[in-house]
């Protein structure tokens, strides 16, 4: 590896290891990510009712019901990654120590893995307490994989932009949820054809196709957000 | 030039209005005389479109020639512009399906599409309502609607293909002809220019007043 590469790859992890290190002294969107998604899990499975939905329906309703969880918890919990810089007044030391790529590449290893952490808690949760029968249980973890790293990817930068303006909290579901619409079908339609027993037909690959345009993109636009 | 351009404008889209109306057949398959709303829904939807393409190009050029405010006006006009538009082309098109398909929305993957983009759009819109500073508004703006033309092709080429669709093909349809009667595309590519000058007409009228106004209030300070 070139020292220059080298660098930038410290650089990201030193990112990384800095948002854990900062996240496990306060924990505050591991709580606020895990108990939303579990008390909104709660929520829909009491407002389901004791008989839950029929078999037909469920195939239908449920992933609709398992995305909203995961985007809603997603839109709780993430957007403290930029906006806790602003609030600390940390972002102009961590504009000098890294350089905006690695930056970019640190925070979205650090949101991946918490939403595939939210994913490993809530997913079995949510599978056991709707009793849904999932007949491809491989595809529905390429439906995580791919949603979540979409999830994560396209809420990074949405997160850097609304750290800089007002009224931070409703913006970024404002400003997301058109972005991570389109993801939304997809992952819904790919998690519905491992439910029902499907092949994942075009919508894996284009789910695929959308985490790399996301997250390129992405890349490319946070020196843009991020320096003034 | 300038003083004639409003009239000229007008004229033309009077005479795409009596055309629409009295020169262009009607459609076959169509449910009464529904299929005349074509002469106005396509051109504004044309329009929506292409006022949301020129907002990236004026937000890439915002971004690299120095960062200009006129360019960040631009986009940020054409983004209103093209809301507005879109707005239309919605209107006109849920009044179609009423006629049509029975009801106004049916969550057909067109109009899901226009939908989300109108969101999106209008996101950007409350992002800059939400930043002070005219350079970090600028910047910021930029950015998101760039990350815009990102989503687009999703919304607008692989949601379309993933369910069925009710909507009527694309003028240009998946062959590339065009199969339509020719007087039908006589007034249907005079209105759609009438409506893409009356677009740049009211971006340019509509970037002099921002400017101005911007002059006022830096003067009073």
């Amino acid at each position: 590896m070139s020292p220059l590469a080298s660098t930038w790859a410290a650089e990201a992890l030193a990112v990384f290891a800095k948002e854990w290190r900062c996240e496990l002294r306060t924990r505050i969107a591991l709580n606020t990510l895990g108990l939303f998604a579990v008390t909104t899990l709660v929520v829909a499975g009491v407002s389901l009712g004791p008989l839950g939905v029929a078999k037909a329906q469920g195939s239908a309703l449920l992933p609709v019901l398992l995305w909203l969880i995961l985007l809603f918890s997603v839109a709780a919990g993430l957007p403290r990654a930029f906006v806790q810089e602003e609030e600390t007044q940390t972002a102009t030391a961590l504009r000098l120590c890294a350089t905006p790529s690695a930056l970019f590449c640190g925070k979205l290893l650090y949101a991946l893995t918490l939403v595939a952490g939210l994913e490993v808690l809530i997913t079995p949760l949510y599978v056991m307490i709707m009793n849904l029968q999932v007949a491809r249980p491989g595809l529905l973890a390429a439906a995580l994989a791919a949603g979540g790293f979409g999830l994560a990817a396209g809420s990074t930068l949405v997160a850097a932009i609304i750290a800089q303006a007002r009224s931070k909290g409703t913006l970024f579901s404002v400003l997301s949820f058109p972005i991570l619409l389109p993801l939304l079908i997809l992952a819904v339609e790919l998690t519905r054809n491992a439910v029902v027993g499907d092949p994942p037909g075009m919508a894996l690959p284009q789910l695929l196709l959308y985490d790399a345009s996301v997250s390129i993109f992405g890349l490319m636009l946070f020196p843009v957000v991020w320096n003034p | 030039m300038k003083k004639t351009l409003p009239w000229l404008l007008w004229l033309w889209i009077s005479a795409v209005i009596v055309g629409a109306f009295y020169y262009a057949p009607l459609a076959q398959g169509f449910i009464g005389k529904s299929s005349r709303i074509l002469f106005f829904h396509v051109p504004m939807a044309w329009v929506s479109f292409t006022a949301f393409i020129a907002a990236a190009v004026w937000s890439v050029l915002y971004l690299m020639k120095g960062r200009q405010e006129s360019h960040d006006r631009a986009a940020a006009v054409a983004i209103q512009l093209g809301l507005l538009f879109g707005i239309l082309a919605t209107v006109t098109g849920a009044l179609w399906a009423r006629v049509m398909w029975g009801a106004f929305w049916n969550w057909d993957p067109r109009q899901t599409s226009i939908l989300i983009s109108l969101l999106f759009y209008a996101a950007y819109l409350a992002l800059r309502g939400a930043v002070d500073d005219p350079e970090k508004r600028g910047r910021l703006s930029a950015a998101y609607a760039l990350l815009g033309m990102v989503v687009t092709p999703f919304l607008f080429w692989v949601m379309p293909r993933l369910t069925y669709t009710l909507h009527p093909e694309p003028v240009v349809n998946a062959n590339g002809k065009v199969e339509m009667e020719s007087r039908m595309v006589q007034v249907l590519l005079a209105s759609t220019f009438a409506f893409t000058i009356l677009f740049f007409w009211m971006h340019n009228l509509h970037c002099r007043l921002q400017a101005l106004l911007a002059r006022k209030v830096e003067a009073q300070e």
